[in-house]
């Protein structure tokens, strides 16, 4: 566990409480997590990316995640901090670097992970966060405009870059 | 009177400045003509000698006479000496506003507050000059009640609630903490200095120095406001200034006040002390209350004003003024009560009031505030030179000095402090910033005016003056090259994109979940939990009709939009057709080529492209009528209507006024309908297998206003011709489904054999 530790550069005591969450979210208590687990936090419940917030966390086809991938994902929203740039100028991109938090929120937008935002993927992620009563021919055109105002290169579709860029600089900065 | 004026050309600055120079005569004459005049309010006279209106003859050097006949012109100046006092000044203030931006070179160097100072200097110089009397001076009353609240609300209203509520921790620790800072630092530094001897101030006690600091160490808004709008410095710095110099309002009322008492008495026990803690909580927790409830009434109130949208921008001006003045009833934090009213009212008050009662309340708080803030500066000018003052070398130099040095060394520890607790830290740069910003300004003057009448007063008063002369010249006027030589972050000219909105929105959910997953209850925690109740149980309170289930991403959008039609309307040339041209039904007022997925599917093709080659031929000519057309404008016939300019105007305005009631008007689907309410449409709707929205215009604009023009040339045209016809005779559509069938069969006839002229059915 040191060695990933290490990696993910959480401070002990984020571990500690971190592994507490952990064990009281294992119902199961089999040492992994399971998306029912997952399931039961109620606020996740009515959050409209609850579903995809969960899925992220179990890598590709797995069901279950132990505590190292629960950290793993965690430790992507630990804030930047300068210094760590410095002290291991060698070692791969920290994963709470902006990119990678960036990388992350792109990868819930595009499901089929083909690196791109389609129209539709919008679409869909545009119903779940504003509900049932909005008529699709004004969603559409929502992500008409959208697309429009980010994409660079005409394929009518966000890629990661063009999502880069059309965010918003500062407020991620100052969200993460 | 008698001074010729200049031809005046507006490209020409110094014919201006000559002209303004002018102008200062014309009014000191008459502010020194309205001493002079006898105060007898009903008396009328004439005074041959002055006035430039020729004397009747009867009257002309006639003593003799015993009945005094009937005056023709009189003089009565008394009358409306006030208000013509009043406007003068504010006449004044705008022209010397309008001078500065006309000579371009200064106004790049010198801050405008500077400028106003000077003027305002120069204003009360020559008054003292030419009176000997003493010029108005800066009422205390004046200013707090009339000056300072529009600026307040200005801010308020305007507040960017996201950074605000983000660095509201730190902005917290500036205000509360650096205001105490500051104060008990200069306070006590001060006592220090008057304890030296030689410098004649041994009989400042330590309750004065306290007083006095707590005076002069709050930052002031308004000069922060007036020079750092002109920098437009990156937003989080920005707002860590601009919400200090808002939120010490309670910390120095609270202060003012207890030193104020106690410095009669002479000294302050340890209960008195606690008592000014809880006096602290009371004053600001209570001003942002009764802001607070101000804050619902106003925004319950125009929930019902959909029928006088005339008096909607009224009520925000009212409230929000109660709201201060309440607050100031129970010498609680006015202006906190102010901000927190117009943050309260804001969200919900859009969402009811109309798109031109929006407008009429931003220019109308711009306005105001811009007025009050020159006029401010002015005053401060004018009184600089009235005032009766002391001037003490060592006192007014160990105060600039202190107030410099203790601003530094109070933000460089608390930031150390703060930055633990911050994701984003605030850099070196940001620090210096801060410091640098601590303008004070004329809330420090008024309070220092509003002190009981003794030689201390003077001198601190000089003090106090010295102080913001300093921070506004020498701070205002350098920090633009030290921003620019730093290289601090510039404001991002961002345009409102609907990306962002839509990612921010996504990465706030996002983030939630996650605070969930770990079960760490934060910042976005509470925020989402608040979001909730405000949608479920507040929004349904206070937002009229639909709109109260409106999602933020919906009006946000239809802001959108809505700013690009009217932006539309006003170019009003194909050329400047923006490239996002979404098919929502609000945005085709200009005409596309029809939309070929949607259209007549049951038309063949060659009868399709008959139509639309007609239909751009004649585009081109008329393009000024079609640009006109909307949706909205349905109700009036097109063909019947000689197409003139008078009636192409009439459209504009009436598509104006349509899109106003746009925004009051629920924004979700149930849109469509004004267009069905006309009757034109189910003549069209027979033309579309599909949902109506957007095709139906999409082919009124095309098609309605071509038919007026058109001669009966072939078929399409004749059953162009024939449907408005039709319009005429069928009412409302609730029997359009049924028709449909019929229409389109009849459709058809009409296209592929022309000639049918007994088209003519009822619906």
């Amino acid at each position: 566990l040191g060695g990933s530790c290490a990696n993910l550069l959480l401070s002990h005591s984020q571990i500690t409480r971190l592994y507490s969450r952990f064990t009281s979210l294992d119902k199961g208590e089999n040492g992994t997590l399971s998306r029912e687990d997952f399931q039961r936090i109620p606020e996740l419940a009515i959050n409209p990316l609850g579903d995809r917030i969960i899925n992220a966390f179990f890598p590709e086809g797995e069901d279950q995640v132990n505590f190292r991938g629960f950290m793993r994902t965690l430790a992507h929203f630990r804030p930047i901090e300068d210094n760590e740039k410095s002290k291991n100028p060698t070692a791969s991109e920290p994963l709470n670097s902006r990119t990678n938090k960036l990388l992350f929120a792109f990868r819930l937008y595009d499901l089929d992970r083909d690196d791109k935002i389609s129209r539709d993927e919008l679409l869909q992620v545009l119903r779940m966060m504003v509900g049932v009563n909005i008529s699709d021919e004004q969603l559409g055109s929502i992500a008409d405009r959208t697309i429009q105002e980010a994409d660079t290169n005409g394929d009518n579709s966000i890629s990661f870059n063009e999502f880069i860029k059309a965010s918003f600089v500062l407020t991620l900065h100052t969200l993460l | 009177m008698a001074d010729p004026r200049p031809a005046r050309s507006r490209f020409s600055p110094r014919l201006t400045a000559a002209f303004l120079c002018v102008f200062l005569l014309v009014f000191l004459r008459c502010a020194s003509a309205s001493r002079d005049v006898v105060s007898g309010s009903n008396e009328t006279w004439i005074r041959p000698a002055r006035s430039t209106q020729e004397d009747p003859h009867d009257h002309h050097g006639n003593s003799t006479e015993h009945k005094k006949a009937f005056p023709v012109l009189a003089f009565n100046f008394e009358h409306v000496r006030k208000p013509f006092e009043i406007s003068m000044w504010i006449l004044l203030a705008l022209l010397m506003k309008l001078g500065f931006h006309i000579i371009p070179r200064i106004s790049h160097v010198v801050p405008e507050s500077c400028l106003l100072i000077v003027v305002g200097l120069l204003v009360g110089g020559t008054i003292k000059a030419v009176e000997g009397t003493n010029a108005p001076v800066l009422d205390s009353k004046l200013f707090f009640l009339y000056l300072l609240p529009p600026i307040i609300l200005d801010a308020g209203y305007f507040l960017p609630i996201r950074p605000f509520t983000e660095n509201l921790g730190t902005i917290l620790v500036f205000a509360v903490l650096g205001t105490l800072w500051n104060v008990f630092f200069i306070g006590g530094t001060m006592f220090a200095v008057c304890q030296i001897d030689g410098a004649g101030l041994a009989d400042v006690d330590l309750l004065s120095c306290l007083l006095f600091g707590s005076i002069i160490s709050a930052v002031d808004p308004v000069a922060v406001l007036a020079v750092f709008e002109e920098i437009h410095i990156n937003e989080l710095l920005h707002i860590l200034v601009f919400g200090e110099s808002l939120l010490n309002d309670a910390v120095t009322v609270v202060l003012y006040h207890l030193f104020k008492e106690f410095s009669h008495e002479g000294s302050v026990s340890v209960g008195d002390a606690l008592l000014g803690v809880v006096c602290f909580f009371v004053v600001s927790l209570g001003g942002i209350l009764v802001g607070f409830i101000y804050g619902i009434l106003g925004a319950f109130t125009s929930r019902f004003t959909s029928h006088t949208r005339v008096i909607e921008p009224l009520f925000v001006f009212l409230y929000s003024y109660m709201a201060y003045l309440s607050a100031e009833v129970f010498h609680l934090s006015g202006i906190m009560s102010l901000i927190a009213c117009g943050v309260i009212m804001r969200p919900y008050v859009e969402a009811n009031i109309s798109h031109k009662s929006y407008t009429t309340v931003k220019y109308f708080l711009k306005m105001w505030s811009s007025v009050s803030e020159t006029l401010i500066f002015i005053f401060l000018g004018v009184s600089t030179v009235a005032g009766p003052h002391d001037w003490n070398w060592t006192f007014v130099v160990f105060t600039v000095f202190l107030c410099l040095v203790s601003r530094v060394l109070g933000v460089i520890g608390l930031t150390s402090i703060i930055n633990k607790f911050r994701i984003v830290k605030l850099t070196k740069k940001d620090q210096f910033i801060v410091a640098y910003g601590g303008l004070r300004g004329a809330i420090a003057f008024s309070l220092g005016f509003l002190l009981t009448d003794s030689k201390m007063k003077h001198m601190f008063l000089t003090a106090i003056i010295t102080v913001i002369f300093f921070t506004v010249f020498v701070q205002g006027m350098t920090i633009r090259p030290l921003v620019e030589l730093l290289a601090v972050k510039r404001k991002k000219e961002s345009k409102g994109s609907i990306n962002e909105e839509i990612h921010t929105q996504f990465l706030d959910h996002l983030l939630t979940g996650i605070e969930d997953v770990c079960g760490h209850y934060g910042h976005h925690h509470w925020k989402d939990k608040l979001n909730r109740f405000n949608k479920k149980y507040v929004k349904k309170w206070l937002i009229a009709g639909e709109r109260s289930t409106e999602p933020q991403l919906i009006s946000f959008y239809n802001k959108l939009e809505l700013k690009q039609a009217m932006m539309l309307v006003e170019s009003g040339s194909t050329s400047k057709l923006p490239s996002v041209m979404s098919s929502v039904s609000m945005q085709n007022i200009q005409p596309r080529e029809p939309p070929r997925r949607r259209a007549m599917p049951s038309i063949s093709k060659s009868r399709e492209e008959e139509i639309r080659k007609l239909l751009r031929a004649n585009l081109q000519n008329t393009r000024q009528r079609l640009r006109s057309y909307s949706r909205h404008d349905l109700m009036i016939d097109p063909f019947e209507d000689n197409v003139s300019e008078v009636h192409l105007r009439k459209q504009r305005v009436e598509m104006g006024r349509r899109m106003s009631h746009y925004l009051t008007v629920p924004a979700n689907r149930q849109e469509a309908p004004p267009v069905r309410k006309v009757g034109f449409q189910p003549a069209l709707m027979s033309l579309h297998l599909c949902p109506p929205e957007h095709q139906v215009f999409t082919y009124d604009d095309a098609e309605s206003p071509r038919s007026a023009e058109m001669k009966p040339r072939s078929a399409a045209v004749r059953l162009l011709n024939e449907l408005p016809q039709r319009s005429d005779q069928s009412d409302a559509e609730p029997n359009a489904k049924q028709d449909d069938q019929e229409d389109q069969l009849k459709l058809s006839r009409g296209l592929s054999d022309p000639g049918p002229n007994q088209e003519q059915k009822e619906s």
